[in-house]
């Protein structure tokens, strides 16, 4: 990564190794250029200046979630943010919020995991191009769930910031998707599971997870879709 | 994490390393996370906003109880509680009573429809809506307080 | 469907009930405490359009006047009740703290709308 001569942005980054007392930040001056992104930079940090640095990353190219981090307080993936478009003469990176941190900017997922309903699955049936002839062995088109499962709409939620109980955004559009589709899964299940304090009842409505979704689930809306149909539901469970 | 010298770590070990996970990073000590409205949208700012007037909203309504109170004692009291209330600083309490009562009012409306799966898509409109609203009211009401010193 | 993960231990009720109380409390509130509002500070001629002591019992003592406070005063406490509820819930409460919370909170209500109730009584008796 070239960067024309003189150009650097400070970088204050998160830094937590497992036996730690606690996190300190660790300062670093990275050569960037115009399209520099948040991810590059940390490459650049953990290759050139520190290797002990720990961050996750794969695709780099917003498809697989695993560079979520915050910048200046605000959820992204790393991988996608422009360094032009983050204002301020430091750059903060810390790991997303409300999950425990492994090490440096890395979060366990494993809570955020969790917090789904079994089972899981991951693809739905495709809603583009609905006239388009398939093969004959095959039934019909599937895609991707939009949901990358980075975790940034959890670590934006106000409410997930102070009750570790609440299931949370990703989870409870997730349960909105399997009531669009089923996918052999129970829709009384799902909807028992939705139906409780830690779960739909407890967004406030800040839309913050819709703010911070990189992949267009919209998880506020679903959330809110989900208590349409529990409001409506006839059974009372006790 | 120690790894057994010449044995592969073992699912129990691995489990073990997560276990002394490090801390978790929140945007703020206790619910200041709540009221951090800093690179925030705007749903963000109505909950908060939401969330202090309603606070406030309960506080008052142990304090007028309270205040009312006074009515109990009798014409004298009353009058003399009169006295204070008139005052300019205190009718500025009662425009400050009337944008909490506003704001979470007319967010309480957004809410209930929102918040039953109703012009979800147009929460943002709604807000800003509601925002004008509230201030032409409130403008309102504070002049016809204000004035009639 | 495999056996769903609960995000509590316990299996709950269903809490759709508990939104609705909040919502339409909420709702029923803007009505009432507009009532109240424009009665208590936009009608009388006064400075912040306060009433004397004189104004308030007559005002009190109209029956339809009194049910209309007492209404707000119920309304007023059960939404209230129910605020505190959701934002002492979001500190992530252990089931047992919940219940206590629950309990504590409908005694504060019961409190309330005693009090506020022997208040209106004692003045409508005054006028």
């Amino acid at each position: 990564m070239s960067a024309p001569a003189g150009t650097t942005r400070r970088f204050r980054i998160f830094r937590f190794k497992r036996g730690d007392d606690g996190h300190r930040y660790d300062e670093f001056d990275v050569p960037v250029h115009e399209r520099t992104t948040v991810l590059e930079a940390l490459r650049w940090v953990q290759l050139r200046k520190d290797p002990t640095l720990a961050l996750r990353h794969s695709c780099f190219h917003a498809s697989c979630g695993t560079c979520g981090v915050r910048v200046n307080g605000r959820e992204g993936l790393g991988c996608v943010t422009a360094l032009a478009d983050v204002s301020g003469d430091t750059v903060t990176v810390e790991p997303i919020a409300n999950l425990p941190v492994l090490n440096d900017l890395v979060a366990d997922m494993a809570p955020f995991v969790d917090r789904f309903p079994a089972p899981h699955p991951n693809v739905r049936e495709s809603e583009f191009l609905p006239q388009a002839d398939t093969p004959d062995d095959v039934e019909g088109y599937g895609r991707f769930e939009d949901c990358i499962e980075c975790g940034l709409c959890l670590s934006a939620c106000p409410v997930a910031a102070t009750d570790d109980t609440y299931v949370g955004p990703a989870a409870l559009a997730y349960a909105q998707r399997m009531l669009e589709e089923a996918r052999g899964t129970d829709r009384e299940a799902i909807l028992d599971w939705a139906d409780s304090e830690a779960g739909a009842w407890r967004c406030h409505a800040s839309f913050e997870c819709t703010e911070a979704c990189p992949s267009n689930v919209r998880p506020a809306q679903r959330i809110m879709a989900l208590r349409k149909e529990l409001g409506s539901r006839k059974k009372v469970s006790s | 994490m120690s790894v057994r010298r010449g044995a592969d770590p073992g699912l129990d070990e691995i489990r073990k390393g997560r276990e002394e996970a490090g801390p978790v990073p929140r945007k703020g000590v206790g619910p200041v996370a709540w009221f951090d409205i800093r690179r925030r949208g705007l749903g963000h700012f109505a909950f908060s906003l939401n969330r202090i007037t309603g606070l406030g909203l309960v506080f008052y309504l142990y304090l007028h109880l309270a205040v009312l109170s006074t009515l109990l004692r009798g014409e004298d009291a009353w009058d003399s509680f009169l006295g204070v209330a008139t005052s300019k600083f205190f009718l500025l309490l009662d425009v400050l009573l009337i944008f909490g009562l506003l704001a979470h009012g007319l967010n309480g409306l957004r809410l209930a429809l929102v918040g039953s799966g109703r012009a979800v898509d147009q929460q943002k409109a709604l807000y800003r809506s509601i925002q004008v609203i509230g201030t032409i009211l409130l403008l309102g009401a504070a002049l016809r307080l204000m004035g009639s010193e | 469907m495999a056996a769903t993960r609960a995000p509590s231990a316990a299996p709950e009720r269903s809490r759709s009930r508990t939104w609705a109380w909040t919502a339409g409390s909420g709702v029923a509130l803007l009505v009432l405490v507009t009532i109240h509002m424009v009665a208590h500070h936009f009608v009388v001629q006064e400075v912040g359009g306060l009433r004397s002591y004189q104004q308030v019992l007559e005002y009190i003592a109209n029956p339809v006047i009194f049910v209309i406070e007492i209404a707000f005063l119920v309304v007023v406490t059960i939404h209230s009740m129910l605020g505190l509820r959701s934002v002492l819930f979001d500190f992530g409460l252990s089931e047992r703290a919940k219940r206590r919370t629950d309990r504590a909170l409908v005694a504060l209500g019961v409190a309330t709308v005693a009090y506020g109730f022997v208040l209106i009584g004692v003045l409508a008796s005054r006028a």
